[in-house]
């Protein structure tokens, strides 16, 4: 039923009217039963402790990149692990005297999971861990609160300096580990260049440029040698073709040129003198004489034409040209000769150096191997150098509490007064409740029941006038009858609160 | 309250508990006073015949003990209602009597309390006189209001052929008021109200007294059948919805029983009122 808030507070009053048996049985009903929780409720006392973890000191800044602090993701459960594991219970039993009785181990069990249901560890924001706990009595809330905090404080530290010693520890072992490594690759690599000198970087390219070199020089040379050999044929040619000729008309010639010098004077005294002067008859002999040599000669060289021998000829030798020739010849001789040892040395030189690339190419990729394998440890080792350097600061940092500090916030204080739901609360509980739920029940009944209580929602509901609304009349006997009840309910009412007001006050006194 | 209304009170208190025949003069005779006096103007005699016939008549305490208004107790909100009702009535009877049909949209939604007090508000008016119908034969209350509960009623009448009106009609202690209870309570069958007797009786009793209203308590809407009849009989209805009892579904089906122009409105009862207990 749809109704203004007045309207709602009016038939609230007036439902509540109509039904004041119900609310006045279920005030003295809900007071009743707070009464009776809260005279059963554990009188208990209560004791917190925050810790303020601290992990964003003045250190983390400096140390940006080269610590990394432990991260905590969960601290509330983190703590609440921590603080209800077995090792730290195992000292609250002792602590807080429950081990006096000497409990065996299901009491014990027992006892702790008494004390986890009674601790409650709640994260304040980012960093601030509360614990609380509640038990009966004040002295052993405050010794075990402050006991929990302790040993939580303590526990976490050494985890924490643990967790970043191994860290530093497995580090350092790899660093060592990749150390070794990089030191038998060092020595292999040593081996092999002193095996193998010729095994550097760029040998094999040395060893091409010389191949080529030498290659190159081969057919140079066999160039030069073959215009040698055709430089000797042609001085051979030239030799054995033109020397004799030359030799026998210079001879011839030289006695002819004799003969016509002298004849050219024989005429010349012929003028002047008789043929019996004895320079002519001189001169005609030298002629006679000369002439001779000429048959001589020819003869000779006859002779010599047909047994083929050259004889030593006093005029050939004297021969310049042929001398020249003879000693063109003999050199080129010589260079056609060395010329051939040189192609041949280059040639042997050249096989030299392909074997010797060959062997190259074996040492070369084995090389490359052990360099590939040294890079790569070299690299990683100074990775792991300069990563164990930071696990060490950060092991520095736990170890000196300067990563990840724990602060007592608050620390915890011996509780002077019960804490909790106190027995005026169910009091005050108790009538507010028995208050509310009549009015509550009484408002979802309005909410939920479709019959009408507003004489306005059938007019606009139907567009039929509302003819009239009759009130309740109250007769006399009715109005009476009233009197009493309302008497009773109020008596009743007063009754309830009394109780509750005078168990309260005995409860305050300690009577009960 | 009007002032005729006090006028007449105070005429009425001057002559002590006994009724005499109104005269014809005095305060009631004030100069413009609407519809209403000119129904009782026409009739006074009448009206003098009822006075005499009503021996004993019942203190305002028994009647509000009994949960009928009284004109002592104006200063009641039921009493407020039930006078602006009956004014209701009047204005739209047009000085005409008339027979109103009181229903209920369910079982003991508080019709006979409704018909018995708004025939306790147009007798309040010295010049008039209404009668009440317990029409509601399966559940009949009026009986309750006479001292001789076997008196006989409206099935006696029906069923009797020999049977006069006037036996029927029963005065209750109050003045200008009469009731017709339901009768021999037997086997009803609903065509009574069909049958011309009671049509015969309806008009003879309207027709007999001018300045007389009827009022039939009827039966709940659950008996649509008679509910239709009984309309057919009246020419006004009233509804009786009753606080936090009759639903919207109710009202609207009960809404399209009864003809627009004789549905006169809703009667809201018995809405919770906290009394003043000093």
């Amino acid at each position: 039923m749809q109704m203004f808030p007045e309207q709602m507070a009016k038939t609230l009053i007036v439902e509540a009217f109509q039904s004041r048996r119900l609310v006045v049985g279920m005030f003295v009903l809900v007071n009743a039963a707070m009464l009776v929780v809260g005279l059963l409720f554990p009188k208990g006392f209560s004791a917190s402790t925050s810790i303020l973890i601290d992990d964003r000191n003045i250190v983390q800044p400096l140390m940006q990149g080269a610590a990394v602090p432990t991260e905590v993701t969960d601290r509330g459960r983190n703590a609440r692990e921590v603080i209800f594991g077995r090792k730290i219970m195992d000292q609250i039993l002792e602590h807080g005297g429950w081990m006096a009785n000497r409990p065996t181990a299901e009491q014990q069990e027992r006892l702790i999971e008494d004390i986890r249901k009674r601790t409650t560890i709640v994260t304040i924001g980012r960093n601030i861990i509360k614990i609380e706990y509640r038990d009966d009595d004040a002295e052993r809330v405050f010794r075990t609160t402050q006991k929990m905090a302790e040993l939580f404080m303590q526990e976490s530290i050494a985890a924490k300096a643990a967790e970043s010693s191994a860290a530093f520890d497995f580090i350092d072992k790899q660093t060592q580990d990749y150390h070794d490594k990089l030191a038998r690759t060092e020595e292999q690599l040593r081996e092999l260049r002193s095996a193998n000198l010729d095994a550097r970087a760029g040998s094999e390219a040395e060893v091409t440029a010389r191949m080529n070199d030498l290659q190159r020089r081969i057919e140079s040379t066999s160039q030069e040698l073959r215009e040698a050999e055709i430089r000797g044929m042609a001085l051979e040619r030239q030799v054995t073709g033109e020397v004799e000729v030359n030799a026998a008309a210079t001879r011839e010639g030289q006695y002819r040129a004799r003969i016509g010098e002298l004849q050219s004077r024989l005429d010349t005294l012929r003028l002047s003198y008789h043929d019996t002067h004895p320079d002519i008859v001189q001169l005609k002999n030298q002629i006679q004489d000369l002439t001779e040599g000429i048959e001589a000669e020819r003869g000779r060289r006859e002779q010599t034409k047909r047994t083929g021998r050259l004889e030593a000829d006093q005029s050939t030798l004297n021969n310049p040209i042929y001398q020249q020739l003879r000693r063109d010849l003999s050199q080129n001789q010589l260079n056609v000769e060395a010329l051939k040892a040189r192609i041949a040395d280059s040639q042997q030189r050249l096989q030299q150096e392909l074997s010797r690339g060959k062997l190259l190419h074996t040492g070369d990729a084995r090389l490359a191997e052990l360099t590939r394998d040294y890079q790569v440890n070299r690299d990683i080792y100074q990775d792991l150098l300069r990563r164990r350097e930071s696990a060490r600061v950060s092991m520095h940092l736990d170890r000196d509490r300067q990563g990840f500090t724990f602060k007592i916030q608050e620390p915890a204080t011996l509780p002077l007064y019960p804490s909790g739901l106190r027995f005026w609360h169910f009091m005050v509980g108790g009538i507010l409740l028995g208050l509310l739920i009549p009015v509550g029940l009484l408002y979802a009944r309005l909410q939920i029941d479709p019959r009408i209580r507003l004489a306005n929602s059938i007019s606009s509901q139907h567009k039929v006038p509302i003819a009239a609304v009759v009130p309740h009349m109250w007769t006399p006997r009715q109005l009476k009858g009233l009197r009493i009840e309302l008497a009773m309910l109020m008596l009743a009412v007063v009754a309830t609160v009394a109780l509750s007001a005078a168990v309260s006050v005995l409860r305050m006194t300690k009577v009960i | 309250m009007s002032k005729i209304e006090k006028a007449l009170n105070r005429a009425r208190e001057e002559r002590g508990t006994l009724l005499v025949p109104v005269p014809n003069t005095g305060a009631a005779r004030t100069p413009g006073t609407g519809t209403a006096m000119v129904a009782e103007t026409g009739h006074p005699e009448t009206i003098a015949r009822m006075a005499v016939s009503e021996s004993r008549l019942l203190s305002p305490g028994d009647l509000w003990q009994r949960g009928i208004i009284h004109h002592q107790h104006a200063g009641d909100p039921a009493v407020q209602v039930f006078r602006e009702l009956r004014t209701k009535v009047v204005q739209q009877s047009q000085g005409r009597n008339g027979v109103i049909l009181v229903t209920a949209v369910s079982q003991g939604s508080g019709t006979s309390f409704v018909a018995q007090n708004l025939g306790a508000a147009f007798a309040f008016d010295a010049g008039k006189t209404a009668l009440v119908i317990d029409c509601n034969l399966k559940n009949p209350s009026m009986h309750r209001l006479l001292a001789n509960a076997s008196l006989p009623g409206l099935t006696d009448y029906l069923e009797n052929p020999d049977f006069d009106i006037a036996h029927i009609i029963h005065p209750v202690g109050i003045a200008r008021y009469r009731v017709i209870p339901a009768g021999r309570r037997g086997e009803v069958p609903a065509e009574h109200f069909t049958s011309v007797k009671m049509r015969r009786l309806v008009d003879s009793v309207r027709l007999r007294y001018r300045e007389r209203f009827i009022i039939l308590d009827g039966p709940p809407m659950s008996d649509i059948a008679d509910i239709r009849i009984l309309s057919e009989l009246s020419d006004y209805v009233l509804i009786v919805a009753r606080y936090g009892r009759a639903t919207n579904t109710q009202i609207e089906s009960c809404i399209n029983a009864i003809s627009d122009k004789k549905l006169l409105g809703i009667v809201f009862n018995d809405e919770p009122r906290i009394p003043r207990l000093h």
